[in-house]
């Protein structure tokens, strides 16, 4: 026993501080690497889309993208230019609606409720729900998309969606309780809890000196929690955001399960329809385009989609970085 | 006059005549030497005249009993608190001084177990008749640690005003009301007018000046300080010695400390506080020069404690 945990150590004793700055320094140079090659790779395969739809043309509308995408399926090896032809705009359309919207209203709920576990509620309580929290962030998602589609899209499709409305529409999309309303829902629901757990550990961590000399200036219990506590955690509330915008983007099976999953930009004119319209994501695009995978054309386009999912993670990471700069500049550091 | 007391060892950190320790204002008693050896009464010539006029008296405290649990952490305790004076509440960790100075501003209630007997009067009024947010506004409060809000400098002392307001005033209302904060914490020359810096940015003795000014932007009646130098270093220490004797030309000062130097500098009036109970109340000249009780003469001398 002894001499096994002898042998843990590394060899040549401690590290030095220079071996520790290389070797360490080694190691986050390779993932700086990977995650270069990977964009890199996944843009050159991206390139023949990017090239016969002339640069970021491809992002417009027109036309019906499901049918587009399913044209490519029949091409040969080597597809004409026009093979590639694509206007993903419902796609990205469906991608963003179902994340902003998700995202907003998952914020509103997360902090507030992170100020009730924090602040209001009782400490038996809060012993109990901090660990629920934690439990429900990391459900896998394909639960949620199971839920979604044997629960919340049947009882929809049920009691929600008139015959008439239904009838209304009928030459254009199927309503059948899949669409934007279950999806925004069970999004909502999946990308909630990790937001509660981050913010919840921001306001633990915010100085009690804080919010009691809030109190001693004559500021109530709610006004020191929102104007102080709230105030300093709000680059763990950014931090909470962006987490949540990038699980949201990349959602692919469950957003597939719930979303009716068409190609199609409901139109918020609609009125209430639009609310059980189909849509469907990027990621949802790149897994059911799978099995057609080995047609160049669809290859290309889901490399295409899986390039704009990239690049919009890091624009969201830089875009948390940039927003959390004057809150540092006060000095918050949590 | 001459003071020819056997002053003991000197304490290069607490003697206010080192050159680069001094500030520039006006010191209040310029004679109060900072080590407190009490002498024999009958061998104290005088006791010294206040020179403080004392002001009207601003709250007052009746056999005020708070129990944590069933415990008691302070016993049947009466004092009155007068404007134009400071009064120090002194004694070993653990009797009771603090809690006694959270009670002046109900911020003991936040402690769920804490109960009250006894009455703690402002300017005649029972303070809980008064509502506990209009209450804090009139009584402010300094704490042991600096606790500037991660803001501006600004926004810091204009949060004070702001919380006051039920109407939000834009900064330019304001603006006079914090830089005349500022200038009576003593802080505003050193700020050369940048008040958009980050107030975390500050050194500890300007945070916590910072945090003066922030408690008196408002004009309170009276102002609790809760060992507001123990986190200081001896010189930021000095420069709020100098404002607290400063301030209690224009309000009542309450403040907890366990440098016994420093309560015989600042003090007016002191409380020696033991296990809960009010041992000795005087004035400061007579309780460091000249103590009544045992147990009194006994922690000054320091022997305990």
């Amino acid at each position: 026993m002894s001499s096994f945990a002898v042998r843990l150590r590394p060899a040549g004793g401690p590290w030095t501080d220079r071996q520790a700055a290389w070797r360490l320094g080694a190691v986050a140079c390779l993932v700086l690497l990977i995650i270069v090659l990977m964009v890199v790779f996944v843009a050159v395969r991206a390139w023949p889309t990017l090239q016969h739809n002339g640069g970021l043309a491809w992002l417009g509308h027109g036309g019906d993208v499901d049918r587009q995408v399913n044209g490519m399926i029949t091409t040969s090896r080597t597809p004409p230019a026009t093979a590639y032809h694509l206007k993903a705009w419902p796609l990205v359309y469906g991608t963003l609606l179902t994340t902003l919207v998700a995202v907003a209203v998952g914020l509103v709920f997360a902090v507030f409720s992170a100020i009730f576990i924090v602040e209001f509620a009782p400490r038996r309580l809060r012993t109990v729900v901090v660990p629920a929290v934690r439990l429900l962030a990391a459900v896998p998602s394909v639960i949620y998309g199971l839920i979604g589609i044997l629960v919340l899209a049947p009882f929809v499709g049920r009691h929600l969606i008139t015959p008439e409305r239904r009838a209304s529409v009928q030459f254009i999309v199927q309503l059948d309780g899949t669409g934007v309303l279950v999806a925004v829902v069970i999004l909502t629901v999946m990308i909630t809890p990790i937001m509660i757990a981050i913010i919840v550990d921001a306001l633990i961590a915010i100085p009690s000196g804080w919010r009691e000399g809030a109190s001693a200036l004559g500021a109530n219990r709610w006004e020191a929690i929102w104007g102080v506590s709230v105030r300093a955690a709000r680059p763990a509330i950014v931090a909470a955001a962006v987490l949540a915008t990038a699980r949201a983007l990349g959602e692919a099976v469950m957003i597939s399960m719930v979303s009716g999953s068409r190609g199609f930009s409901p139109k918020p004119q609609d009125g209430v329809t639009f609310l059980f319209e189909p849509i469907r994501s990027l990621a949802a695009s790149m897994v059911e385009n799978v099995d057609a995978i080995n047609a160049p054309a669809i290859r290309s386009t889901v490399y295409a989609f899986a390039l704009l999912l990239l690049l919009s993670s890091l624009v969201l990471s830089i875009g948390g970085y940039v927003a959390k700069l004057p809150m540092r500049r006060q000095g918050i550091r949590i | 006059m001459e003071d020819t007391r056997d002053l003991g060892p000197a304490d290069p950190f607490l003697d206010r005549s080192v050159p680069s320790l001094a500030p520039p204002v006006r010191r209040l008693r310029p004679d109060r030497r900072p080590v407190p050896v009490p002498v024999k009464p009958e061998d104290d010539p005088l006791i010294p005249v206040r020179d403080a006029a004392a002001g009207p008296e601003r709250m007052r405290v009746e056999n005020l009993t708070i129990r944590y649990g069933g415990e008691a952490a302070v016993k049947d305790v009466s004092l009155s608190i007068h404007q134009g004076q400071v009064l120090a509440l002194i004694g070993p960790s653990g009797c009771g001084k603090t809690t006694l100075l959270r009670t002046l501003n109900r911020l003991t209630e936040t402690t769920t177990s804490a109960t009250r007997e006894g009455d703690v009067l402002l300017d005649g009024e029972e303070i809980e008749q008064i509502s506990v947010t209009a209450l804090r506004r009139r009584i402010a409060m300094v704490f042991q640690q600096p606790n500037p809000f991660p803001m501006s400098i600004f926004d810091n002392v204009a949060y004070a005003i702001r919380v006051q307001n039920a109407k939000r005033p834009g900064r330019r209302e304001i603006e006079h009301q914090v830089v005349d904060a500022l200038r009576r914490a003593g802080l505003h020359d050193e700020l050369a007018g940048d008040l958009d810096r980050p107030a975390l940015r500050l050194s500890g003795g300007q945070q916590q000046r910072l945090c003066i000014a922030r408690a008196i932007a408002t004009k309170p009646e009276v102002l609790l300080m809760d060992e507001p130098c123990s986190a200081l270093d001896p010189k930021s220490s000095a420069i709020i010695e100098d404002l607290i004797a400063e301030l209690r030309r224009e309000l009542a000062v309450v403040i907890v400390t366990h440098n016994l130097a420093q309560a015989h500098r600042v003090a007016d009036k002191v409380a020696f506080m033991y296990l809960g109970d009010l041992v000795e109340y005087g004035d400061v000249d007579q309780v460091f020069g000249a103590p009544r009780a045992q147990r009194t003469r006994d922690y000054v001398e320091g022997a305990f404690g």
